[in-house]
């Protein structure tokens, strides 16, 4: 992994105590893997013979059944649209509201913040009431939008994007500001080119979290055509019952995805933001 | 003027749907309002039956037991931590595959382990079974259930916090941990005598970001031991079915607050642990 570097070479262990590590790292890799590999074997066992047992076999069947009995084409769609507005979107408010946040003085700067930050204290599950009227209210009612427009920014993104701002050197925004650029021409060709790593980063948690979304789009879509892919596979947990087989393959569906960008975009994993995020 | 051009968007969103839905799921909860009559004033007559409602205290007692999770995924996340840091040869892979499950949307998680579960013919009774042990019913009988979905939720969590013990271990200074070993203090008394007093912030924020984690939890109940009851469920499960498959909306906004204040307790503790992070 690209942070490497920044742990120190450890002194020379004892045999003992590397083995103890061997150990533990093997358990936990276990654990960790183990699981979606079985469901991997699984979504690619033929049918018949007693469900959930280990036999040989290869078969694409599975996943055949997910995408036409299960429909799965729209919510792939779908998920894909959300993820994609949702963390483009999350960027995008959260650098526009943190640039006079972390670069301009003006009155009631420091309470703005305050406020916008408390709301990471509200628990999106406590106000599913209210926010399923506000979008029955403004028409919005199964559509993709009523998914995305809640969640298009977030306190966090907030917080990170201004941790990112302050530590740029005034210099290099003064030298700007000389030839003459207005505030929204500098928030755009200085401020944010230098912060790529962390809009990177706060795009990467924004696609997590909205590709892996349920309770949100399930109060808000009715139409099958309009399900994300978690609503789909929630409900094909009903629908194919009979059919466990395509369940699990349409679980590989939604899985190969996330692991394939997270295999692309893991340098922007350091261990640094997550000490950040324990503090937002 | 500029500033607040800025700020206007990330403002009307986190204005309207999370302070304004807040303001709103607190007046919603002193009416009767249900999904045939719009909402109307009945003062504290929801929480009134609330106190006397079984299956509420059920869940609020599953939603306690649940905290459980806590002390279970800090010692599960910093033993990953220690042993990401250990940096073995050719386990340069290990965060990354330890990483894996946080990234796997948390249905896909759920539907993997409610495999292993399986209780005719899952993995996990198969081999109790083949030890004598066994079969537990994993997904229809209580305390199993619970452990069943908390197993789900330790698995799809530890290596987010691994990586938060993992920022908190690499801030160490190397020069404490090598001069207590010239000391002639044991790798055991190094843990405990200099690196244990140093992440000891990280736990203690780890500890309440966990519990209030693990108070919101939905989805690892809802798919994993779908079918169980309510009994089996926690505080937003209640939350979801009161709401949006029973309609009663007035009531399922009681329960909401009533959680909102649980956690905003947490939430205090987590600002002022942070609020101490930021000094020191």
């Amino acid at each position: 992994m690209s942070a490497d570097a920044d742990i120190p070479m450890v002194e020379r262990r004892p045999l003992g105590l590397k083995l103890v590590w061997y150990v533990v790292s093997l358990l936990l890799v276990i654990l960790a893997v183990g699981p979606a590999i079985w469901l991997v074997v699984i979504a690619f066992q033929p049918a018949g013979g007693e469900l959930y047992s280990l036999r040989g076999g290869f078969t694409l069947d599975n996943f055949k059944d997910a995408w036409t009995q299960g429909g799965l084409a729209w919510p792939i769609v779908n998920s894909i649209l959300v993820t994609f507005s949702r963390a483009a979107l999350n960027v995008l408010i959260a650098a526009l509201a943190a640039y006079p946040l972390a670069r301009m003085s003006f009155r009631g700067r420091d309470v703005i913040f305050v406020l916008l930050l408390a709301t990471m204290m509200i628990p999106e599950q406590v106000i599913v009431v209210p926010m399923f009227r506000m979008i029955v209210g403004m028409g919005l009612y199964d559509t993709l939008l009523a998914v995305v427009l809640p969640f298009s920014v977030t306190a966090f993104g907030i917080y990170l994007c201004r941790q990112a701002f302050l530590a740029i050197p005034e210099e290099v925004e003064e030298a700007a500001r000389m030839d003459g650029a207005h505030a929204l021409r500098i928030w755009w060709s200085v401020i944010l080119p230098l912060s790529a790593p962390t809009l990177a980063t706060l795009a990467l948690f924004s696609v997590i979290g909205a590709w892996s979304e349920l309770l949100w789009p399930l109060i808000v879509l009715q139409d099958q055509d309009k399900f994300t892919l978690p609503v789909a596979l929630t409900n094909l947990q009903s629908a194919l019952a009979t059919n466990v087989r395509a369940l699990y393959a349409g679980a590989v569906l939604s899985l190969v995805p996330i692991l394939v960008l997270f295999a692309l975009a893991q340098k922007f994993l350091k261990a640094e933001i997550f000490a950040g995020s324990v503090k937002g | 003027m500029t500033p607040l051009l800025f700020l206007a968007p990330a403002a009307l969103v986190l204005g309207t749907f999370f302070a304004g839905a807040l303001a709103q799921v607190v007046a919603l909860s002193f009416t009767r309002y249900t999904a045939f009559r719009g909402p109307e004033w009945v003062g504290l007559e929801n929480y009134r039956r609330l106190l006397v409602s079984e299956r509420f205290w059920q869940c609020l007692l599953n939603s306690a037991l649940y905290l459980l999770v806590t002390p279970v995924i800090i010692v599960l996340s910093l033993l990953a931590a220690m042993a990401v840091e250990a940096k073995l040869r050719g386990m340069s892979w290990l965060r990354l595959a330890l990483f894996l499950p946080v990234v796997t949307p948390t249905i896909v998680a759920a539907l993997m382990w409610r495999l292993l579960y399986s209780e005719e013919s899952g993995l996990l009774n198969t081999a109790l079974q083949s030890v004598g042990l066994g079969p537990i019913n994993w997904l229809s009988e209580r305390p199993w259930t619970l452990i069943s979905a908390a197993i789900v939720t330790l698995w799809k969590g530890f290596g987010f916090f691994m990586m938060v013990f993992l920022a908190a271990l690499l801030s160490v200074p190397r020069e404490l941990k090598e001069a207590a070993s010239l000391d002639g203090a044991s790798r055991a008394q190094v843990f405990w005598n200099v690196t244990f007093p140093s992440i000891r912030p990280a736990i203690a924020l780890v500890f309440v970001i966990s519990s209030i984690s693990a108070l919101k939890v939905f989805e690892e109940l809802f798919v994993t031991i779908k079918g169980a009851g309510i009994a089996h469920q926690t505080v937003v499960p209640l939350v979801y079915q009161v709401a949006f498959e029973e309609g009663n909306y007035g009531m399922a906004s009681a329960i909401g607050i009533t959680l909102f204040v649980i956690i905003l307790g947490f939430s205090l503790v987590q600002l002022r642990l942070s609020a101490r992070g930021e000094r020191a």
